[in-house]
C-alpha cells in the first residue's frame, strides 16, 4: 500500500470521524441531562407522569435503535396530514433517535445510583436543616454521579460505537467512508483502519472515564 | 426547666403499636439514658421527637413549642425551626461520604444558617480538636475507624448549637475496642452539661453518666428513675429480667 495511497482514503474517513465526534457530543450533552430528567420523573409521586416516563423507557430499550432511527427518518414523513411537518435533516433526525434512546439507558442508570444511597444519608441532611433543594444538589446527586460513573462510561463507549448506524440513514460518518472505499478499491485496508479510528476514540473516552473516577474517589 | 415535653406519645403500623401512650420530661442539663430490648420502641420514640417519625397521637413540646400538639403537627416551618433545636448522631454514622470531614462539620452552618466563614471556621477548628481529630480535617470518612467517624458526626451535630443532643445507639455499630472513645466524648459533653438523650445498649454509659435511665419495652415506658434506683432496686419483673440479661 503506498503512502499517496493511504493519504487519500484517510481524508474522507477523518473527514467522517469529525461527524462521528459531533454526533456523540450532542448525544452525550443533552442525553444525560434528559436522562436524569426521566429518573425524576419516575420517581414522581404524580402516579400518571412516573408510568407515562416507565412506559417511555420500555420502548425505547426494548425496541432496537436501529428501528426507532428508521422511524424518525422514514417513518415520520409517513404519518398521515402532519408528516409533510415531520420531514427532518437527517442528521438532525438522528441525533433527536440517538438523544430519545440513550436518555432512557442513563435514567436507569442514574435510578440504579439513586436506590444504592443510603436512606440515612437523607435523615442526616435533614435533622441538621437542610432543604429539599439543598439536600438533592449538595448531598445526593455527587454521590450518586459517582455511583453513576462506572456505568456512564460503559454507555458511552456503546455510543462511540453505535454511531456507525448512521450508515444506515445515509449520514456519511466514518464507517459510510470506510465502506465506499473498500467498494471502490477492492481493499480491506479501510476496515482496519476504521477499526483503529473507533480503538482510538474509544481509548480516550476510557482514559477520561478512568481519571474522572479516580478523580472522584473519596478517600 | 423542662426542655422536653412528651406526653401520651402513640404510634403504630398497621395492628401493631410501636409506641403506647409514651409521657416523660427532659430538663435543662440531664443526661437520659433509653434502655430496652431491641424492637421495644427506643429509636422510633427518638426518632420523632426530630420528625423522622411520624407520630399518631399525643403531643411533644420542645422549649415551648409544640412540635406536635394531640397528634396534630405544626406548619413545616415551625416544625423545621423547632427541630433545628436538637441535634442527632445516628447508629451508622451517616456521613457524607463525598466531602471531607471538615466539610461534613462546615456545610450545614453554611447552608443553613448563613453564618460567616470566620465564624465557622473557628468552631470546626475547636471542635476537631475537642474530639481528637485535628490531623484528620481533610481525610475522608472512607479512612477513618468507626470511632473516629462516630466523633465526627458528634462534631457535626454540635457545629449547628443544638440545644439537646439525641442519640441514637452512637457504638452499636463499632467494635467493642471502638467504642471507649465514643464514649469518652459523650461523657465529657455531659461534664460540660449537654442536655443528651441517649438510647444505648451500654449498661455501664448509663450507671455511670446518665442522670436518669428510662427502661422501654414494648413501646411502653416501664419505670424511669435514677441510675442507682434502676440498676440496683428494679420494681418491674420485666426490668429486672432485661437487666440480668444484659449485665451478664
Amino acid at each position: 500500500m503506498s503512502v499517496d495511497y493511504f493519504n487519500s482514503i484517510i481524508k474522507p474517513m477523518l473527514l467522517g470521524a469529525q461527524m462521528t465526534v459531533l454526533l456523540f457530543l450532542i448525544v452525550i450533552v443533552l442525553s444525560i441531562p434528559l436522562g436524569f430528567i426521566l429518573t425524576l420523573a419516575v420517581r414522581s409521586r404524580f402516579k400518571p407522569l412516573s408510568w407515562l416516563t416507565q412506559i417511555y423507557i420500555y420502548v425505547m430499550r426494548g425496541t432496537p435503535l436501529l428501528l426507532q432511527l428508521l422511524f424518525i427518518c422514514f417513518g415520520l414523513p409517513m404519518i398521515p396530514v402532519i408528516g409533510d411537518y415531520l420531514v427532518l435533516d437527517r442528521f438532525v433526525a438522528a441525533c433527536l433517535g440517538f438523544i430519545l434512546n440513550y436518555a432512557a439507558y442513563f435514567a436507569e442508570i442514574f435510578r440504579g445510583g439513586l436506590l444504592a444511597i443510603d436512606k440515612g444519608q437523607y435523615e442526616a441532611s435533614q435533622v441538621l436543616g437542610l432543604n429539599k433543594w439543598q439536600t438533592m444538589t449538595r448531598i445526593i446527586l455527587p454521590q450518586m454521579f459517582r455511583i453513576a460513573l462506572p456505568a456512564v462510561a460503559n454507555e458511552s463507549v456503546t455510543l462511540v460505537k453505535d454511531t456507525a448506524l448512521l450508515y444506515a440513514v445515509a449520514v456519511p460518518e466514518l464507517l459510510h467512508y470506510a465502506q465506499t472505499a473498500v467498494n471502490r478499491d477492492f481493499t480491506i485496508v479501510p476496515f482496519f483502519i476504521a477499526g483503529i479510528i473507533y480503538l482510538i476514540m474509544t481509548l480516550l473516552l476510557t482514559v477520561l472515564f478512568k481519571w474522572l473516577e479516580r478523580r472522584f474517589k473519596f478517600d | 426547666m423542662v426542655l422536653i415535653e412528651v406526653s401520651n406519645l402513640k404510634k403504630s403500623y398497621g395492628k401493631l403499636d410501636v409506641l403506647k401512650q409514651i409521657t416523660f420530661d427532659v430538663n435543662k442539663n440531664d443526661v437520659i439514658a433509653v434502655i430496652g430490648p431491641s424492637g421495644s420502641g427506643k429509636s422510633t420514640m427518638l426518632r420523632s421527637l426530630v420528625h423522622l417519625e411520624e407520630i399518631d397521637g399525643g403531643s411533644i413540646c420542645i422549649s415551648g413549642d409544640y412540635l406536635v400538639k394531640d397528634g396534630i403537627y405544626s406548619k413545616p416551618q415551625e416544625i423545621k425551626r423547632i427541630t433545628s433545636k436538637m441535634g442527632m448522631v445516628f447508629q451508622h454514622f451517616n456521613l457524607f461520604p463525598h466531602l471531607t470531614v471538615k466539610e461534613n462539620l462546615e456545610l450545614a452552618p453554611r447552608l443553613v444558617k448563613k453564618e460567616l466563614n470566620a465564624e465557622i471556621e473557628r468552631r470546626s477548628t475547636e471542635l476537631l480538636k475537642k474530639i481528637g481529630l485535628s490531623d484528620r480535617a481533610s481525610a475522608y470518612p472512607a479512612k477513618l475507624s468507626g470511632g473516629q467517624k462516630q466523633r465526627v458526626a458528634i462534631a457535626r451535630a454540635l457545629m449547628m448549637n443544638p440545644e439537646i443532643l439525641l442519640f441514637d445507639e452512637p457504638t452499636s455499630a463499632l467494635d467493642p475496642e471502638l467504642t471507649g472513645e465514643v464514649l469518652q466524648v459523650m461523657k465529657q459533653l455531659a461534664e460540660e452539661h449537654m442536655t443528651m438523650i441517649v438510647v444505648t445498649h451500654e449498661m455501664g454509659f448509663a450507671k455511670e453518666v446518665a442522670n436518669r435511665v428510662i427502661f422501654m419495652d414494648n413501646g411502653e415506658i416501664i419505670e424511669s428513675g435514677l441510675p442507682t434506683e434502676i440498676f440496683t432496686n428494679p420494681k418491674f419483673e420485666r426490668t429486672k429480667a432485661f437487666l440480668n440479661r444484659s449485665l451478664k
